[in-house]
């Protein structure tokens, strides 16, 4: 098994993220995929960057900008 | 300048050596285009100097080249304390000012405020950390006098910051406020009641955080702050609406706040990483900085932002606000696209938040007038702890309660009718904002209580009368469905105390039911007792942990009152008032916090 290492960016563990632990992963170049330390996630960079859309989910106001505060 | 961030990223697969040219060089890059980002935006910065730079010639030139060109301040940052020297005299890792000893902080302080002077050749007007105790100010203040200004917290940053750092950030900062304040000379969250009970700094949140997202959520995704909002994922396509719309936010709290209004950046060098910083890379770190500058440009610009750099804020702060002036903020929720709206209340009694999504329930509240002492760090009992307590926290300590046993920390409202009951946290609802003399009034929009055969209407007033400690709740039956219906109305408080969402030890409060002639008490011990007493005077727990007070008062005629003791699984204790009512006829009560020696 070869070391894991940081991948092009720092990626989180999206797994985690969803429930707010901002979580380092790191990759494996043999297997080509990200895995998390701390849960069992893993998934290659093209997972990881879907997931990360996914999970703006709870985001509706993501692309709105509001102008009234009332 | 050799953020901590920053120099554990680059040594990655590096042994570390603290003070390496590579990183020095590159954060150094960095604060240049920082602070040429603002200058463009015709922005006055202030410079906060770490420990590190005060060894680095560049920064100390580029620092003084900015303050004579550009009017920027230089000022001295108590974080960024890791450097070779300090390292080497002070024998640890450690970084955080707040967890020495106060023993090492004079030291420490003294060190570098020494150095700064033989720097630049005059003290620094402001300062700053994640957290500073009242004991650390006072000492700074004692020895620099010419310090006006500090970030001396961070808003919200409690167990919710150590959980998303995967339990490896220990510090616990809640129960602050979230815009500025003079702090009390014995508590740092406290806002001072007077002149003698000032510490002599204007204090300031370390970000102006989003104040509904942040209470149950992450500090560091939510905050005007450009790179915590990529943290938090909250962009799509490289475009963040969501910074603006915070922005605007707070711009709008000029409403609440007698036409004043405040929202500050913080952002050090290892924010904006060359190597990229988590999912973003470079050219999105820099790019939300620039759009966020250029935004605040274009404010002042069309004069409706002023910059000020912090001592310059801290005068005008102090010539424009009084001690027990409240701050207020009526808050929407910009994010999730709800209608959710919370309201924040906080002067030196106490702190406190009103959550309209449960029907105005009391959800958050803090006992600024007991002014805690609370010291900080090595050789206190709280080495990690800078939270101040509360008695109310619905969400670390349950709240409305969904569960099958016990009870959870709120302060609601009851209604009941032919043995069905219904609580008005389940009515959601909204809020419109007054100032009536010295009283801030919440005015909810009136809610149905639906029963199987009757229907009510029922309005909620929330009073806060300033240099009062008190808090008014009116519940008015405005119709019934049918005539000369009589439903009760049971208003109550269900509080605890701590810090965080595990429970503290109740044992030692005391509650007490005050009538005209004799009081029952029950002292703590888990035993679920509870007694009630009619056409009562008010009804009070004593909670020596805390050194606070806290009672309910009728101020209607011919109210019950209640005090119940929890158990083991259920550690709260109530204090309730309750009352029949028809239509038109109303309950209003009032909640007091008070020191308790």
């Amino acid at each position: 098994m070869p070391q894991g290492r940081k991948g092009r960016l720092n990626f989180r563990c999206p797994a985690c993220f969803v429930r707010e632990i901002d979580v380092d992963m790191f990759y494996d170049s043999e297997k080509k995929e990200y895995y998390c330390l701390r849960c069992p996630f893993t998934g290659t960079e093209g997972e990881v960057l879907s997931l990360n859309e996914m999970v703006k989910f709870r985001y509706k106001n993501i692309t709105t900008r509001i102008t009234d505060f009332d | 300048m050799v953020p901590e961030y920053l120099e554990k990223e680059a040594a990655q697969g590096k042994t570390e050596e603290i003070g390496r040219q590579s990183v020095i060089s590159a954060s150094l890059d960095i604060f240049r285009t920082q602070q040429c980002i603002a200058h463009e935006n015709g922005l006055k910065t202030t410079i906060q100097m770490t420990y590190a730079s005060l060894f680095n010639d560049e920064a100390v030139a580029i620092a003084k080249e900015h303050h004579r060109a550009h009017g920027d301040e230089i000022g001295l940052t108590l974080l960024g304390l890791p450097c070779k020297e300090f390292r080497e005299k002070y024998k640890t890792r450690d970084f955080c000012i707040w967890h020495f000893s106060m023993e090492d902080k004079r030291e420490i302080v003294n060190d570098v405020f020494g150095k700064f002077e033989k720097v630049f050749g005059f003290l620094p007007q402001s300062t700053g950390s994640y957290y500073m105790d009242a004991e650390l100010v006072r000492y700074i203040k004692s020895r620099y006098p010419a310090v006006a200004c500090a970030v001396a917290t961070c808003w919200e940053e409690g167990p919710k910051a150590y959980h998303n750092a995967n339990n490896s950030w220990y510090t616990l900062n809640d129960g602050g406020p979230w815009s500025p304040w003079i702090p009390s000379r014995h508590n740092i969250h406290c806002p001072a009641s007077s002149a003698e009970d000032d510490v002599g700094i204007v204090a300031i949140p370390h970000l102006s955080r989003d104040l509904l997202a942040v209470f149950d959520g992450p500090g560091s995704f939510y905050g005007t702050h450009p790179q915590n909002v990529l943290r938090g994922m909250v962009y799509k396509n490289g475009e963040y609406p969501y910074l603006f719309n915070l922005i605007d936010q707070y711009r709008s709290m000029d409403k609440y706040n007698n036409g004043f209004t405040y929202n500050m950046v913080f952002v050090g060098p290892g924010w904006m990483s060359k190597q990229g910083r988590w999912e973003a890379p470079y050219s999105l770190l820099e790019k939300s900085y620039q759009d966020c500058m250029a935004y605040y440009g274009t404010l002042k610009r069309e004069g409706q932002a002023e910059d000020m750099t912090m001592s310059e804020f801290a005068g005008w702060f102090r010539g424009h606000r009084t001690y027990t002036e409240p701050a207020c903020a009526l808050w929407k929720d910009i994010l999730y696209g709800s209608r959710k709206q919370i309201f924040w209340y906080l002067d030196p009694w106490m702190r406190t938040c009103v959550d309209m999504n449960q029907g105005g329930a009391l959800v958050d509240l803090r006992p600024y007038a007991a002014k805690l002492q609370r010291p900080v760090g090595i050789g206190t009992s709280h080495i990690w702890d800078c939270s101040y307590p509360y008695l109310v926290q619905s969400f670390y300590r349950a709240g409305y309660f969904t569960h099958y046993a016990g009870e959870g920390s709120i302060k609601s409202c009851k209604v009941s009718s032919a043995g069905e009951e219904v609580d008005l946290c389940l009515c959601r609802t909204r809020a419109r904002f007054s100032q009536e003399g010295k009283s801030r009034v919440l005015t909810l929009d009136p809610v149905e209580i639906e029963f199987t055969d009757l229907t009510v209407t029922l309005v909620s007033i929330i009073t806060f009368p300033q240099d009062t400690g008190e808090i008014r709740f009116s519940r008015k039956i405005l119709t019934t469905s049918k005539k000369g219906a009589v439903v009760h109305v049971y208003d109550y408080l269900t509080a605890c105390h701590g810090t965080t969402e595990y429970p503290e030890d109740l044992t030692g409060v005391e509650l007490r039911c005050v009538g005209p002639d004799r009081t029952v008490e029950i002292p703590y011990a888990y035993k679920c007792r509870e007694e009630s007493m009619g056409n009562v005077v008010r009804v009070e727990a004593l909670v020596p942990q805390v050194h606070t007070k806290v009672s309910a008062i009728p101020l209607s005629r011919d109210v019950e009152g209640l005090i119940r003791e929890g158990y083991a699984f259920s550690p709260m204790y109530t204090l309730g008032l309750s009352k029949d009512l028809r239509e038109n006829e109303e309950l209003v009560t009032c909640l007091k916090v008070e020191k308790a020696d």
